[in-house]
């Protein structure tokens, strides 16, 4: 194992992309080959944390909403291609009031769950507003992914799968509904982030980019209501 | 003596503009008090019916007559004349604790029969008010409280939130303190049960309120109803108001308004809060402060249950000097610049805590600042896995400056034992986070995690007297005492006081102790009381403040004996009980940098990016 960090993180030094990758793995931690870090934005209780807890122990918090203060910061080891793969992700509060130190930390990752609440009109406006945030603070090429959140609450459902469609194809990012109640495309979607940013990281020239759409439309399907 | 103390009284409330002027005002006045009253207390006029029922009868015509009120205050005057000079007596002859030993004996009755006979001296002032004598003071000593009955049935309907109770029912109502926020333009900004938004109305009169009293340049203070205290804080552009049947003194309800004020001011900073109201009167404070409802009722629940808040004092775990000072060590290593205070907290209790010396210079890290950050840890604890990185204000160090606060259990998944590093630099996320690391190795190291995890609140037995069933000792006398934080030491509370209950009824007997002991108007240094099922004794030096609570059976002498018996064994566990020498780090190479009055600062309250949001 430590062979193939050792070659890994050589590589990724020739590329310019060393930031990817951790020079030594916490010693309480899980074993991990490389690291990335992903954020959770979006209005405030679209149900990031829940997304987070549902991907990180499979639970769902129900009950009392409770507002995430600043931001919270967990890991977790997921396997890509045989490969351990680390998230680092950073969940952050919906408030205006913590957004001067979420902003300190958008160029920090490489990927960004967006979020919105079906259920919640306004909260699905506010995505090209966060679009543009994320424009002006985020790395440039950064993994996008919209995500129309609670998509078991279909009674209460004001927000088209269409429009979220719409909106994800016209800021060429991907798209999917989750249900961190359900459980529902949570774990998919963290898995294509990952795979985009191991397959970005590990990339040699000659071999095909990894088109994160297509994974996802191909696993969507598979998906059913049950989860994966 | 008291005919003086009176005067006073009678000049505080005389504040106003002359007789002639006062009746119109006062008319508006009452309409708006009767709106009030309509809303907060329909049921006043029946409860007053009951027990006297021609009071009822009077009640309108009082309000608008002010002779009538006047005679009312008269009525009530003797009763308060009877209280002060027994409180000037107890106040001379008790400063020295062997001549009370014997004089005081046959006080004790008096004493407990003056407690029998408050209870009706609750009701005036309103007609006070009415009369526009403003500047309000709390002169009736507020009798024992009575037993709890609302705190143990609040707790239970866990699943349902306050905000989503009927603000109509008379269960609303029942509640034994409301605490509101609103804004100068009478925006409501926070209940602590129901949702604003239906309370906008009564927030309106409460308002209304304000700035009637406001408008003859004056400032109201508190009203006072057979069953409430209504007792009003305005702070910068907020108003908070607290209406509580706990029978507290006025000034125990302001101090705890003001610790309200004190955690909104934390999450927002002072200077933010006046720059967006300077900008926009009527702005909806609620959207800042949007998740944060959890925090402000976390903090009044602490309020109501934790005694730290009352004597203004943090509690520290007790643990065994050596395991102390081996976690300050840690703790000491564990620094990366702009790192400003490390603090170990374990089952809600300081373990250590160490500063960073150049910050502590300037100023020393409050009590109140401390409980305002164990009551964002206690409330947004519950899913505990994850290191938080989040800004907060402590607004006794410095309101209108961010620190950021790095929070993270040490023990997942029990989440007992919790570090608490506080940075001056936003960016410092990652540097932080490397402390904790090397705090957690060497912690690991140590086996320091199962060593706290044995160290727990001790017994009242350990004491070893055994009439003494309880007691909170303060004492100011540590060691390098201007740059300590102010401690107390208290047991855990035993039979009888198991049950949610009977806590808050020993509670509320402290509170009482603490009120008479801390009058504006006639402070006293020891108060031997005897109330129905137990004994009390409070006594304040310049060296300690101590609240002890005896078996009802307990003679005085055996009281005094027990508590030379206690301090003497407080000073032999002092190390234990107490963080004897708080530790230092240096880790500000520049000392311009640190958060007191530094230009970064600066920056840091105006980048928040607030005012565009306006």
């Amino acid at each position: 194992m430590s062979t193939r960090k050792a070659s890994l993180t050589d590589q990724h030094t020739k590329n310019g992309t060393s930031k990817y990758v951790l020079e030594r793995c916490a010693s309480i931690n899980e074993y991990y080959d490389i690291a990335f870090k992903v954020m959770l934005l979006g209005d405030s209780a679209v149900g990031k944390t829940c997304v987070l807890v549902r991907f990180k122990d499979g639970a769902f918090l129900g009950g009392n909403f409770i507002a995430t203060v600043g931001i919270d910061f967990r890991n977790k080891v997921v396997d890509v291609d045989n490969l351990k793969v680390k998230l680092q992700i950073w969940d952050t509060a919906g408030q205006e009031r913590f957004r001067s130190v979420t902003h300190a930390y958008y160029r920090d990752a490489q990927a960004l769950l967006l979020l919105y609440d079906i259920s919640n009109k306004p909260s699905f406006d506010n995505i090209r507003a966060w679009l543009t945030e994320i424009h002006e603070y985020a790395q440039k090429d950064v993994v996008i992914m919209l995500l129309g959140n609670k998509s078991d609450m279909a009674a209460e459902r004001v927000v088209k799968t269409e429009e979220g469609e719409k909106l994800a194809k016209e800021y060429g990012v991907p798209f999917m509904e989750t249900s961190a109640k359900t459980g529902v495309n949570v774990e998919l979607a963290f898995l294509a982030i990952a795979k985009e940013l191991k397959h970005r990281a590990t990339q040699q020239p000659n071999e095909p980019k990894f088109q994160i759409h297509d994974y996802i439309e191909s696993q969507k399907h598979k998906s059913g209501c049950c989860g994966l | 003596m008291e005919r003086d103390n009176h005067q006073g009284e009678a000049q505080g409330v005389h504040i106003s503009e002359p007789p002639s002027e006062s009746s119109l005002p006062a008319d508006t006045l009452v309409t708006s008090l009767s709106l009030l009253g309509n809303h907060m207390f329909p049921d006043a006029g029946e409860k007053q019916e009951e027990i006297n029922s021609t009071a009822d009868k009077e009640e309108p015509a009082e309000l608008q007559q002010s002779d009538v009120a006047l005679k009312e205050h008269s009525v009530a005057e003797p009763h308060s004349n009877q209280l002060k000079r027994l409180e000037t007596e107890e106040a001379e002859t008790s400063v020295d604790l062997n001549n009370v030993s014997t004089q005081s004996t046959d006080r004790e009755k008096e004493d407990t029969a003056m407690d029998n006979d408050q209870s009706d001296s609750g009701e005036f002032v309103v007609t006070m008010l009415a009369k526009a004598k403003l500047e309000e003071q709390g002169i009736g000593v507020k009798g024992r409280s009575s037993p709890l009955l609302e705190a143990g049935t609040q707790e239970s309907p866990a699943f349902m939130s306050h905000r989503d109770e009927d603000v109509t029912a008379e269960s609303w109502r029942q509640h034994r303190k409301h605490v509101f926020v609103l804004s100068e333009a009478g925006k409501p900004i926070y209940s602590r049960y129901g949702s604003e938004e239906a309370l906008s109305s009564t927030m309106g009169v409460m308002m209304a309120l304000v700035s009637f009293v406001q408008s003859g340049d004056n400032i109201i203070r508190s009203v006072y109803s057979e069953e409430h205290t209504v007792v009003f804080l305005q702070k910068g552009p907020l108003v908070l108001v607290c209406v509580s049947s706990s029978r507290q003194s006025e000034e125990q309800l302001r101090g705890e308004l003001l610790y309200v004020y004190y955690q909104i001011v934390s999450m927002l900073t002072q200077a933010s809060i006046s720059r967006i109201f300077e900008h926009k009167k009527n702005y909806d404070l609620r959207r800042l402060l949007a998740g944060s409802e959890k925090i402000l009722d976390g903090l009044l629940n602490l309020v109501d249950s934790d005694p730290s808040f009352l004597l203004a004092a943090v509690h520290c775990l007790p643990l065994a000097c050596s395991l102390r000072d081996s976690l300050s060590q840690i703790l000491q290593k564990a620094i990366t610049p702009n790192l400003v205070f490390s603090i170990l907290i374990a089952k809600n209790q300081l373990l250590t805590i160490v500063q960073e010396k150049t910050v502590i210079e300037d100023t020393r890290l409050e009590p109140a600042d401390v409980h305002l950050l164990l009551n964002l840890i206690g409330a947004s604890s519950a899913f505990q896995a994850g290191e938080i990185w989040t800004p907060i204000c402590l607004p006794l160090f410095n309101p209108d400056c961010y620190f950021y606060a790095y929070i993270s259990y040490l023990d997942p998944p029990e989440c007992t034992v919790c570090l608490l590093l506080l940075s001056t630099d936003k960016e410092a996320f990652y540097a932080v986070a490397e402390c904790k690391r090397k705090i957690e190795e060497a912690m690991a190291a140590q086996n320091s995690l199962s060593l706290i995890a044995k160290a727990q609140s001790y017994s009242v037995s350990q004491v070893g007297v055994s009439d003494l069933r309880h007691f909170m000792y303060k004492p100011f006398d540590v060691p390098d005492n201007y740059r300590q934080l102010t401690q107390f030491t208290s047991p855990e509370m035993e039979a009888p006081y198991t049950s949610e209950e009977e806590k808050m009824r020993l509670l509320d007997l402290y509170r009482f102790m603490h009120s008479r002991i801390h009058s504006t108007s006639r402070p006293l240094k020891l108060i031997y009381h005897v109330a129905e099922r137990e004994t009390l004794l409070a006594w304040v030096t310049s060296k300690f403040e101590l609240y002890t609570c005896f078996s009802p059976l307990v003679t005085k002498a055996c009281a005094i004996t027990a508590i030379t018996k206690l301090l003497r064994w407080i000073k032999k566990e002092e190390d234990r009980l107490f963080i004897r020498y708080p530790p230092k780090y240096s880790t500000t190479p520049n000392p311009s940098k640190s958060s007191r009055g530094g230009k970064s600062d600066q920056q840091d309250t105006t980048d928040n990016g607030y005012l565009s949001l306006l």
